[in-house]
């Protein structure tokens, strides 16, 4: 590089249709390669963590939808597993076989928006069109069951909110076992295409060490070599009963994060029809009322059911005392909840583990020495939503 | 397995109400160097991921282990063995200094400067300690207990001067702060002190 060449600051953000929300980047360039680049987070930042202390245990289930609002039930279920292993409860096998079901849902919804966003970041315009097209029709089922596209509240410690509607396991695997099929059409848009490949491939590379080192998990992760997921190292509900595949990327590069979250859209596909095929009958809720809130129409007759009714929508049931750490497997990574119980019925401390937050922390390592056109498909390949990163 | 490998690094004994069977230690917070440093390189642990960092602030707890303000909770993924560990470790509110672990492992910059903004915790040798999640003008530290909800700052753009301007918290309505506690179970507790005395 010529010597008269001057380091250039460049404010990247926070307004930025490739910065994924608010993200401020400084950028410092040599020209036009890339010598630092410095993320400024916090512009989202809400304080659901201090939010959530002040509420009850139900309370605090809404701000989970909240954090990473394009998978909003994966975060869900983190909170209700934390919760039920404080409670010392376990959730009904219909609600789990629900949550799973949903929760995968969830994932193809996930990578459904991160991928075409990635594929528009560097020049591809026509995925994000069809993908939200199926977002949409996605995003029915969520309403079927929870009565609102994304904020929805559905998984709760204990179970779920309430049962499927009629027809709509019909309904979800007449989706389902077509949806494949989109997933082809979109692979034929990208896979292969010239331009893509060329602004993907090689780069932002993740070694395997590097990978583990910088605390990265989910796709991210696996695009990288390393074949960990929790749904299967460390299975929560009844994701061990459920045969699926761990896609597993080779050279953790920008391209592989994208093949990996290809893959993992077709692995969700069976699981949520082995849930539809497998699923049991019986109560969505634990039948505990000392926990969960009675039936309306219970109410309607018993004295008791309405006292019960009154008291978890005013106090809220009380968890004892403990710490616990529960985790799943978010769309974009690991996403965990430490909660702190002191035995009444609101959270002591609730501290949220957003896998975002740690990606965006390795951006430097990743785009040291690129050129600043390949910072946004960088970005884009870590999956970064500043719900979950501010919190 | 590893309770007898880790008890060789716990400086306390194991009274933490922890519950999803996670190994957890307490260590001095002289030590938390040390004790990261081999529990990365010990071949029978190998806990190569930090997870995560926080902290509790213990000011309003009842809780037996909330012997010092503040207890700074270490979160460890071994992927070799697929085994998770906790390391604890107090501070008092009068020396909020610990060492930083960003030397051995690297992930740990962001967390230590989430736990500095939100809870003050002074982390020696942070290549960056700078608030993250707070604006760069932000005073206090706003998860600690003492700290309002509302806090004492709000920001607005104010059309005259036009610029942002920082002016002290106004509510339209007064806070609203339900205590719906049950007062027949909180009685039993007011009786057992009574009746202690």
């Amino acid at each position: 590089m010529s010597e008269n060449f001057k380091p250039v600051t460049l404010n990247f953000g926070p307004q930025h249709p490739a910065a994924h929300g608010v993200l401020r980047l400084l950028v410092q360039l040599e020209g036009e390669v890339v010598n630092k680049a410095e993320p400024h987070i916090g512009l989202l930042h809400r304080g659901t963590e201090k939010l959530i202390e002040q509420k009850t245990y139900t309370q605090a289930i809404p701000y989970f939808d909240r954090l990473d609002y394009v998978s909003p039930m994966c975060q869900e279920h983190a909170f209700a597993l934390a919760v039920e292993n404080l409670l010392n409860i376990e959730a009904p096998k219909r609600a789990q076989y629900i949550r799973v079901m949903f929760a995968e849902v969830t994932r193809i919804l996930n990578h459904l928006l991160n991928i075409p966003a990635f594929a528009m970041d560097i020049g591809a315009a026509t995925p994000m069109l069809w993908a939200f097209e199926e977002r949409e029709k996605m995003l029915e089922f969520h309403e079927a069951v929870s009565g609102a596209r994304f904020h929805a509240a559905y998984f709760r410690p204990g179970g779920v909110h309430q049962d499927l509607p009629e027809n709509l396991l019909e309904k979800m695997k007449n989706y389902f076992s077509n949806f494949p099929k989109f997933i082809d059409t979109l692979e034929e848009l990208l896979t292969e295409n010239r331009i893509f490949k060329q602004r993907s491939v090689d780069i932002g590379i993740l070694k395997k060490d590097d990978a583990i080192r910088l605390s990265c998990s989910g796709p991210v992760l696996r695009a990288s070599g390393v074949a960990w997921d929790l749904r299967k190292s460390q299975p929560y509900d009844v994701y061990s009963d459920i045969d699926f595949d761990i896609p597993v990327g080779k050279t953790g590069d920008t391209y592989d994060r994208y093949l990996v979250r290809m893959e993992e859209m077709r692995e969700s596909v069976k699981i949520i029809l082995q849930c539809i095929d497998n699923i049991p009958q019986g109560p969505v809720m634990v039948e505990n009322n000392k926990i969960t809130p009675p039936k309306r129409s219970e109410m309607k007759n018993s004295m008791e059911a309405i006292i019960h009714h009154f008291k978890l929508f005013t106090e809220g049931y009380r968890v004892p005392e403990g710490i616990t750490y529960k985790s799943v497997e978010a769309p974009k990574g690991e996403f965990g909840v430490v909660l702190v119980a002191d035995g009444s019925s609101k959270p002591y401390r609730c501290k949220l583990r957003a896998p975002g937050f740690v990606h965006l922390q390795a951006l430097h390592f990743l785009s040291k020495g690129h050129q600043l056109a390949d910072l946004p498909s960088i970005l884009g390949s870590l999956d970064i939503v500043f719900g979950e990163v501010d919190r | 397995m590893s309770p007898n490998i880790l008890q060789k690094y716990s400086t306390g004994s194991f009274h933490f109400p922890i519950k999803a069977g996670i190994d957890n230690i307490l260590v001095n917070k002289d030590s938390i160097l040390d004790v990261t440093q081999k529990i990365k390189e010990d071949e029978d642990l190998l806990y190569d991921q930090l997870i995560d960092i926080t902290v509790t602030d213990n000011m309003l707890s009842k809780s037996s282990y909330a012997q010092e303000r503040f207890t700074l909770i270490y979160s460890f993924l071994s992927l070799k063995f697929n085994k998770r560990l906790f390391i604890f470790a107090n501070i008092s509110e009068d020396n909020l200094n610990i060492n930083s672990i960003t030397q051995i492992f690297e992930s740990a910059d962001w967390f230590e400067r989430e736990c500095y903004d939100l809870f003050g915790i002074n982390f020696i040798n942070h290549p960056n300690l700078q608030r993250i999640m707070n604006d760069y003008t932000f005073q206090g530290h706003p998860l600690r207990k003492d700290f309002p909800l509302t806090g004492y700052e709000e920001v607005r753009y104010d059309e005259n001067i036009k610029k942002v301007v920082y002016e002290p918290v106004t509510l339209k309505q007064e806070f609203r702060d339900f205590d719906n506690e049950s007062p027949w179970e909180g009685m039993k507790e007011t009786i057992k002190e009574e009746l202690g005395k």
